[in-house]
């Protein structure tokens, strides 16, 4: 309970920072449509030539481009900023003093930062979602939705985790930014169900930065098409991800040096 | 004689830092193979604080002062060593010691850049769990001492160097710790700043009996606060006492100002050198000032001589300023400070 206090707590603060600077809005606003936009031309032209891609139809792949842009845009406000903020404050040593705080520095650290004019691709991608789930009618029962709900949660965590563990590193490798420029580039993959790829990059895909669970699976969840086994999968491997990358940030920690004065 | 506040065994910290010969070839090496090389920033201190007080920690750039800071407010993890702080081990970082002590580092901010001051100290009353009418009045009491009050709802960006840092300093005090990690918190500040800054950890220490460790390159800060001073050097313990003692181990010797009454026979050098003990203690020899430095325990058998020989129109005896005391015991290594310092002072200082 008193976590959960913290984190909306050190949220507001990210937010009241972030809303000083109102044009970002615009700004954003318009790299979002643009980008939304790109992304359902490209499956336009796409089903302009054929009515099915690798057994996915049209509609499935619009939710796809949804989720993208949900779960981007989720990774986007506050995760990847405050993996930024933890990096350089690795390197700078102001997370001095969120460690000398009582209170857990797992959860200071990943609430840090908030890049809320990125909220756009979340209302975006929501809007994308549901404008899909009325094409697919039907298809999509409520059991379905829920099962939705649960994965992309499950998925959520997964990038999280992956990501904390990325920035953790910063404890040994000091100047680290790029490894999240790599990550935003893997993402970009994530615009196209996994299954499209071959081989060697699903796998990437899927184990290596694990941008499947998060895209691509909960949209087959969507549209009824995944296992059992896949859902429970997801779950479990959440699980496992938040365990081991809680493990790994307080071993980083006893590395921790701090910036000499 | 209640238990020590810290207590510090034999602490040590060594850093292993990469190392290479300047240029490209040593530098696409070390990509592949990086050596390092151990330094020991703390190399074996001991000490204990008992609760209440104030101890200045001095020493130049690099001595190991942050780093023992660091270790003992729970940052770092030593290489050996122990050390308590209320009881607890600081690098365990657990609630309890965290929640009863503060680190403030002059260098450094920890309030957030865009948004009013009082924003931040509102995370800040969440982490620590200060009810909402204790916050208050501790808000108000901090305010008034530090003399904040208008600034705390400005964005932190608006405010000056000296602002932001008594803003910090309220910020981290809002939990009211027992126990005080300060590292160099007047770094940068103007003079009258300084003083209050000083004035308020006194004060601050008076009203809350908070043990308060400080760093300063400042030696006012250590004046007007620490009776008791501990100097590192190179890692190791150089000096653990107060600050007179201090003075007395590093500059065994006192300056004697003497201005002459103009009208009477000039004094023969010889004569002046008989009388202050030797012609090394003669600085300077004019015709109407004469300024002698000689061995503490001599001071008053010259100062008698020279008053039966000679009309004297004022005189001060002094200690050497205590910059250049630190000075002395900087400019030498651990083993030999202490002589050092004893054929630096006796050197005339023209």
């Amino acid at each position: 309970m008193r976590s959960l206090g913290l984190v909306w707590l050190s949220l507001r603060l990210g937010v009241l920072n972030a809303l000083q600077y109102r044009v970002d809005f615009f700004i954003q606003l318009f790299q979002s449509v643009i980008g939304l936009g790109t992304a359902l031309a490209a499956i336009a032209v796409v089903f302009s030539q054929t009515d099915e891609l690798g057994g996915w139809t049209r509609d499935e792949l619009v939710a796809l481009v949804g989720v993208f842009f949900l779960v981007g845009g989720l990774v986007n406000v506050v995760i990847r900023p405050s993996m930024e903020r933890l990096m350089e404050g690795v390197r700078l040593g102001t997370l001095d003093f969120t460690l000398t705080k009582p209170a857990d520095a797992q959860i200071l650290v990943s609430t840090r930062q908030v890049d809320v004019w990125r909220l756009v691709d979340v209302v975006l991608g929501s809007v994308v979602i549901v404008i899909a789930i009325t094409r697919l009618g039907e298809r999509v029962g409520v059991e379905h939705a829920t099962a939705f709900g649960l994965v992309l949660i499950a998925g959520m965590a997964i990038i999280y985790s992956f990501l904390l563990v990325l920035a953790t590193l910063a404890f040994w490798l000091v100047r680290l930014e790029n490894i999240l420029v790599i990550f935003a580039t893997m993402y970009e993959a994530g615009r196209w169900p996994v299954g499209l790829y071959p081989p060697w990059l699903r796998l990437a895909l899927t184990v290596v930065v694990p941008v499947a669970f998060a895209i691509t699976v909960p949209v087959e969840t969507l549209v009824g098409r995944l296992e059992p086994a896949t859902l429970v999968t997801t779950v479990v491997l959440a699980v496992v991800f938040l365990v081991g990358s809680r493990w790994f940030w307080k071993f980083g920690l006893r590395h921790y040096t701090g910036a000499s004065a | 004689m209640t238990a020590a506040s810290i207590r510090v065994t034999d602490l040590r910290k060594t850093y292993q830092v990469p190392e290479r010969e300047g240029g490209l070839r040593a530098a696409a090496g070390s990509i592949f193979r990086r050596s390092t090389k151990s330094v020991p920033a703390v190399a074996g201190i001991t000490f204990d604080v008992s609760p209440g007080e104030i101890v200045g920690f001095l020493g130049p750039n690099g001595a190991g002062k942050t780093t023992t800071l660091k270790m003992l407010s729970g940052l770092l993890y030593p290489t050996s060593g122990e050390a308590t702080a209320l009881g607890h081990v600081p690098w365990r970082r657990e609630t309890d010691f965290l929640r009863r002590m503060t680190l403030i580092m002059g260098q450094r901010n920890q309030l957030a850049w865009d948004i009013p001051v009082i924003d931040s100290f509102e995370l800040n009353r969440a982490i620590y769990g200060v009810s909402r009418a204790e916050y208050n009045v501790r808000l108000d009491e901090l305010v008034e001492l530090l003399d904040v009050g208008d600034l705390v709802r400005k964005p932190v960006r608006n405010l000056s160097l000296g602002e932001r840092m008594k803003c910090e300093i309220a910020g981290s005090l809002l939990h009211r710790p027992e126990m005080l990690f300060l590292d160099e918190p007047t770094i940068g500040l103007d003079v009258t700043m300084q003083r209050r800054i000083r004035s308020f950890i006194a004060e601050y220490n008076a009203r809350t009996g908070a043990t308060t460790l400080l760093t300063s390159h400042y030696m006012g800060d250590v004046e007007a606060l620490c009776r008791r001073v501990i100097v590192i050097h190179h890692g190791s313990l150089l000096y653990d006492g107060d600050l007179t003692g201090l003075v007395e181990r590093f500059a065994p010797r006192k300056t004697i100002s003497i201005d002459l009454e103009p009208d009477q026979p000039a004094l023969e050098p010889g004569v002046l050198a008989g009388l202050a003990g030797g012609p090394d203690a003669v600085v300077q020899h004019g015709a109407e000032r004469v300024t002698l430095r000689v061995p503490r325990s001599e001071t008053a058998a010259v100062t008698t001589r020279l008053l039966g020989r000679v009309a004297v129109r004022d005189l001060v005896v002094e200690e050497p300023p205590i910059d250049e005391v630190i000075d002395l015991v900087f400019a030498a290594g651990p083993s030999d400070a202490a002589e050092r310092a004893e054929t630096a002072a006796a050197q005339p200082v023209a």
